[in-house]
C-alpha cells in the first residue's frame, strides 16, 4: 500500500509540474483553425461560437 | 506402556502408551504420557482419569453433545515455530452474550520436551497460545482496565463465563464437560492475554494471531482453511501500519507541493504583454467588434491570463473574445460575462457579481497575437468603460489545491478503513461503541 501510494503521489506531482510548466488551465476555450486574415480589417466578419450565449440579466 | 526417557543422553524416541477404555473397551492411546491428567475416549466420549492405572471414568457426555470433529485430527503432528507438536486434545468452549451462544475450539498440542501448547480457532481465526510464566500487572485508569506484560499494554476486551461443551483426547488438567470459568481477554494485536478464573485459581495465557493458512501448512492438513469471518479481537489490522506511513508520506508530499507552489510563483514570468482601455456605447448601433494591436508572446508554451476590469453599475457586459495568432491563423475563442449589481432591501445592503473577471487561456504557444473583442449588453444603459490586460506565464494555483486534494483522498480513505476495522473489532467487545449497544438493547 505504501509503495502504491508513493507511486501515485509521484504521478500527481509529475502531473502538477507538467500542468504548471506547460501552462494548463481549467478554463474552457474553443480552438478555431483557419481564421481568415480579413478579420483584422473587418472584425465584424468573425462569428464567435459564443455569440449565441444566453446572457444573465440578474440582480435581485 | 511408556517407552520413557530413562536414557537422558540421547533421549529415547517418545512412544504412545496403549490402553483400553473401561467404558467401552476401545483402544486408547496416551500421547502425552504421564503428563495427561484426563483422557477422553474417542469412541464412547468417557472422560477418564489418566493418572489412575485403572482409568477411572470421571464423566460421560456423549448423549448430551453432538459430534464436533476437530479440524486438526488428534494424532496429527506438525511443526509450530520450529518445534514439532502433536495434537492430543480438543475442546469446545461456549460463552453466552445477550443469550446468544458463541463457541470456539481449543486444540491441545504436546511435545515431550517442550510440554503443552494450544491452538484456538473461532470463525476461521486462529491463535497460537502458551501459558505465561510470569503474572501481568493489572492497571485501571479512568474506567479503562489494562494489563501490562513484558512492557506491552493490553486493553480489556471482554469478560465472560465460558463453559466447556465438548472434549476429546488428552488434557493436562481435570477437564469436565459443563465446567465453567470466568475468561477475561486483554488485547494488543496481534497478541491477546487471557486470564481464566476457576474458584480462587487464576491462570494466564498469551495468544498470538496466526493465519489459518499457516496452521494448515504447519500440520500438512488437506484442503484449504475456511475464510475468517468478521474481525477477531486480536486480529492485526491490515491498515494500522499503512495509516501511519501514508500520513507521513502525505506530509512529505504536501511539503513538496508547497515548495513547488513557492517555486512556480517565484519563477513564473507573470509578464504583462498587453493593456488597453475601451468604452462600449450601448446606445450606438454601429458594429461593436474591434481588434487590438498585435502583441508578442515569448518563451515556452504557457498560460495567457486575460483580465477584464469594468465600470459596471447594476449592469452587465458580455465580451466575445478571440485570441488570434496572426501567423498561424489559429484562434482561441471564448466569452466572458461580467456583471455587477447592488442595492438595499429589508436585510440591508447587498451586492452580486463583480466588476472584474479573469481567465487563463491554456497552453498558448509563443507568437504574435491580437485580440478580437465583441462587447454586448442591454441597450440604453449608456457607456460601459472597461480595460483588458493580458499577462503571460501566470501560475495556476488551483492545480496545487487539486494536487493536495488528490493526495489527501487515498490517505483519508485508508484512515477511514482502519477506523472501520477497529470499530468492527470493538463492536464485539464489552466496550462496544454506543450504536452497537443500542442495537443490542433494541433486541431485548
Amino acid at each position: 500500500m505504501r509503495a502504491l501510494y508513493l507511486f501515485y503521489g509521484l504521478i500527481i506531482l509529475a502531473l502538477l509540474t507538467m500542468a504548471e510548466y506547460r501552462g494548463w488551465s481549467l478554463a474552457s476555450v474553443n480552438e478555431v483553425k483557419n481564421v481568415p486574415r480579413s478579420v483584422r480589417d473587418n472584425p465584424g466578419s468573425y462569428r464567435s461560437v459564443y455569440s449565441s450565449y444566453h446572457h444573465y440579466t440578474g440582480g435581485k | 506402556m511408556v517407552v520413557s526417557s530413562d536414557h537422558p543422553n540421547p533421549p529415547a524416541t517418545p512412544q504412545v502408551k496403549a490402553m483400553n477404555c473401561p467404558g467401552c473397551g476401545a483402544a486408547l492411546t496416551l500421547r502425552s504420557f504421564t503428563q495427561a491428567v484426563t483422557v477422553v475416549c474417542q469412541s464412547c466420549h468417557s472422560i477418564l482419569d489418566a493418572q489412575d492405572p485403572q482409568l477411572k471414568i470421571l464423566q460421560q457426555f456423549q448423549k448430551t453433545t453432538g459430534e464436533d470433529p476437530p479440524l486438526i485430527p488428534l494424532g496429527t503432528r506438525g511443526k509450530l515455530r520450529g518445534t514439532a507438536y502433536e495434537a492430543v486434545g480438543f475442546q469446545r468452549r461456549t460463552i453466552h452474550v445477550d443469550g446468544i451462544p458463541y463457541s470456539w475450539h481449543e486444540y491441545v498440542l504436546f511435545n515431550p520436551y517442550k510440554g503443552f501448547r494450544y491452538l484456538t480457532e473461532y470463525n476461521g481465526h486462529w491463535n497460537d497460545v502458551s501459558t505465561l510464566k510470569a503474572l501481568p500487572t493489572l492497571n485501571s485508569f479512568v474506567g479503562e482496565v489494562t494489563v501490562s506484560y513484558l512492557g506491552e499494554k493490553y486493553r480489556h476486551f471482554q469478560t465472560a463465563e465460558a463453559a466447556t461443551t465438548y472434549v476429546l483426547g488428552e488434557f493436562p488438567w481435570q477437564v469436565r464437560v459443563g465446567e465453567t470459568n470466568e475468561v477475561t481477554d486483554y488485547v494488543s494485536p496481534p497478541r491477546v492475554l487471557s486470564s481464566e478464573k476457576s474458584g480462587k485459581e487464576v491462570s494466564w495465557s498469551m495468544g498470538e494471531y496466526v493465519s489459518g493458512r499457516d496452521v494448515w501448512k504447519a500440520f500438512s492438513l488437506a484442503g484449504e482453511p475456511s475464510q475468517p469471518i468478521g474481525v477477531y479481537e486480536n486480529q492485526p489490522s491490515p491498515f494500522s501500519a499503512d495509516t501511519k506511513q501514508i500520513w507521513t508520506i502525505f506530509a512529505a508530499f504536501a511539503l513538496l507541493v508547497i515548495v513547488m507552489l513557492i517555486g512556480f510563483a517565484s519563477f513564473a514570468g507573470n509578464e504583462q504583454v498587453f493593456q488597453g482601455d475601451y468604452a462600449f456605447d450601448t446606445n450606438s448601433r454601429s458594429e461593436p467588434s474591434f481588434v487590438t494591436d498585435p502583441f508578442e508572446l515569448k518563451g515556452r508554451t504557457s498560460t495567457l491570463e486575460l483580465s477584464t476590469h469594468t465600470s459596471l453599475d447594476n449592469n452587465w457586459i458580455y465580451l466575445n473574445y478571440a485570441l488570434v495568432n496572426q501567423d498561424t491563423e489559429k484562434a482561441y475563442d471564448f466569452g466572458r460575462e461580467v456583471s455587477y449589481y447592488h442595492g438595499y432591501d429589508e436585510d440591508g445592503s447587498w451586492t452580486e457579481g463583480s466588476r472584474s473577471d479573469s481567465v487563463a487561456i491554456p497552453s498558448v504557444p509563443p507568437g504574435t497575437y491580437y485580440l478580437r473583442v465583441e462587447p454586448e449588453s442591454d441597450r440604453g444603459h449608456g457607456t460601459i468603460h472597461y480595460a483588458i490586460t493580458a499577462r503571460r506565464d501566470v501560475p495556476q494555483f488551483s492545480f496545487f489545491g487539486i494536487a493536495l486534494l488528490a493526495l489527501l483522498v487515498p490517505a483519508a480513505l485508508i484512515t477511514w478503513r482502519s477506523i472501520n476495522f477497529e470499530h468492527m473489532r470493538w463492536a464485539e467487545s464489552d466496550h462496544a461503541p454506543m450504536e452497537s449497544r443500542n442495537d443490542g438493547d433494541d433486541d431485548e
